[in-house]
């Protein structure tokens, strides 16, 4: 069934990560892939495990959750490490056929892998740990900047916010229109491709229709409680840096700095 | 009575088994329809009524349980359920959010083609359940986004109708439409039950509907049936109804304080034409008494 599908994976809790400012994550985020992507040695990759895993600690986010949000990037994670496994030249261990096991081969392989692997799992702390509005609103601030170059920063965010808050709703509608459609006899799972593209047809214009008029609806409540665009719009929370904001951040840069140090005296 | 047409054995429905979200929507629920009558089902929000009917035509398995059709369990096979689906015609709330088609014609004979019945037929029979829900022949060829929200309904219930279902089963098809609205189609629906003498099930939370055209009702609470029989024994029993979070007919209630008053009526009352003659029987007692 469609309403299985699990969505917006904030997964609420009052943990100190939790309550961390949704722009402190996104910058930390930021931090935590710039060391990802400098860091070569075992000893750098270490920093950054040891890292996630404090936060991962800190938040009560448990590692199988994170493991099975990970399933659908299985193909591209051993896709990536079996291209770097057979396709980097070097000391010659193994040899088949076409392929060519390297010393520099494993090594590598086991860091793309494990810089994939890394990213993702760092990603998935923020969306996990911040909830969607949080987030958009927190992207909103960080972008403000960009409203001197003319980028609708606000508008922007308030189309992100308003299309996660429509998926779920959507998913809802779709599965409706479905079971109608299939009351009446259709079916979605017999024929050819073309025949069953067709038979879409009947869920995607209902689907289709229903979406604009919510659009619409959605304008006209959002104009009668006099919503003009962000200018002059002021929030319930207000987000402010705390103490506990500059001490993450501080943990951050330090990740960073020590990513670098390590790579600079190849230590 | 004669046999069941359609009948539920221990029906159970669980969404999401297994996870946090579990829940238990229907629970050991055995009911049965029979030919030709009108059943009532009535239950608040979230009572099972919307699970309970997808069950009837196999949109959704059961859990545990069976779904009977003639005596045969519905989910058997590929082609039992395909059976099922077009004996028991289901309308959905809203049906008209399920309009796809160019034209009203194409929109009607969805269901027809879909059980790939011959040109003709499929032509008899739109223009015969068009005529049912009364929609005129002109408006055939008009494309369904075209019509009024009323008209819009009457085509989505005549594309069911197309499928002339032995067992007709509606989910709350008055919903949002003005009074006028809503007793014309209710009299379509009857039509059809008359002239066809097909089951027709109508799911409601609107006691005064039930209690107008239903011969029987089943009531449920939290996914179990509470209450199964005829609309006088049904609302005979207004107190628990009312503890269930169901209003009962206005004239029940106007009974029911009557009685509090003293006024003793002869029977249970649940509709105004009742009441009247109830009054009137009264009336006539009290004369002939003195």
């Amino acid at each position: 069934m469609l309403r299985d599908i699990t969505l917006g994976q904030y997964f609420p809790g009052n943990t100190v990560v939790h309550r961390l400012d949704p722009r402190t994550k996104i910058l930390l985020v930021v931090l935590y892939i710039a060391a990802l992507f400098t860091a070569n040695s075992w000893a750098s990759y270490g920093v950054v495990v040891v890292f996630l895993a404090a936060a991962m600690a800190i938040s009560k986010i448990k590692l199988r959750v994170m493991l099975k949000g990970m399933k659908p990037l299985i193909f591209v994670i051993v896709l990536t490490a079996g291209l770097n496994l057979f396709y980097t030249r070097g000391e010659v261990l193994a040899q088949w056929w076409i392929f060519t096991v390297t010393r520099e081969g494993i090594r590598s392989a086991v860091f793309m892998a494990g810089r994939i692997i890394l990213l993702v799992m760092g990603t998935f702390m923020l969306t996990y740990t911040t909830s969607p509005i949080m987030l958009t609103y927190g992207l909103e601030l960080l972008l403000s900047p960009l409203k001197k170059l003319k980028v609708p920063v606000h508008e922007l965010a308030m189309m992100m916010s308003m299309a996660l808050r429509l998926i779920p709703t959507l998913i809802e509608e779709t599965d409706k229109i479905m079971s109608a459609q299939k009351a009446r006899g259709a079916q979605f799972d017999t024929g050819n491709l073309l025949e069953k593209a067709r038979a879409m047809l009947p869920i995607l214009i209902p689907l289709f229709l229903s979406s604009f008029r919510r659009a619409d609806e959605l304008a006209t409540a959002m104009e009668a409680r006099c919503y003009h665009g962000g200018e002059g719009r002021t929030r319930l929370r207000v987000l402010r840096f705390e103490l506990r904001d500059f001490a993450a951040l501080g943990l951050g840069l330090s990740v960073l700095a020590a990513v670098i140090v390590i790579k600079r005296f190849s230590l | 009575m004669n046999e069941p047409i359609l009948k539920t054995e221990n029906l159970c429905h669980v969404y999401s088994a297994g996870t946090p979200f579990e829940l238990t929507a229907v629970k050991d629920v055995n009911i049965e329809i029979y030919k030709g009558e009108i059943l009532g089902v009535i239950g608040h929000t979230g009572s099972g009524k919307s699970t309970l009917i997808q069950h009837l035509n196999a949109l959704i398995k059961p859990t545990s349980g069976a779904v009977l059709l003639d005596g045969r369990d519905i989910n058997a096979s590929k082609d039992s359920v395909r059976q099922a689906r077009s004996r028991v015609g289901l309308v959905f709330q809203y049906p008209e959010y399920q309009l796809f088609e160019e034209t009203v014609y194409k929109d009607i004979a969805f269901g027809p083609k879909n059980m790939k019945l011959s040109e003709a037929e499929i032509d008899e029979r739109v223009r015969i359940s068009a005529q049912f829900v009364g929609v005129e022949e002109e408006l055939l060829d008009r494309s369904p986004f075209e019509l009024s929200g009323g008209q819009k309904r009457r085509v989505a219930i005549a594309g069911v109708i197309a499928m002339m279902p032995e067992v007709l089963v509606l989910d709350e098809p008055m919903a949002g439409l003005d009074p006028g609205g809503r007793e014309s189609i209710m009299e379509n629906i009857l039509t059809y039950h008359k002239k066809t003498g097909a089951a027709i099930v109508i799911v409601t939370h609107s006691m005064e509907e039930a209690a107008r055209h239903a011969g029987r009702m089943v009531v449920l609470n939290h996914g179990t049936v509470a209450m199964d029989g005829t609309p006088e024994e049904i609302f005979s029993r207004g107190e628990e109804l009312r503890s269930m979070g169901l209003a009962t007919p206005v004239m029940t209630d106007l009974s029911e304080r009557l009685a509090a008053l003293g006024v003793k009526l002869p029977r249970t009352v649940y509709t105004v034409e009742q009441m009247t003659r109830a009054l009137l029987e009264l009336e006539r007692g009290c004369r002939d008494a003195s």
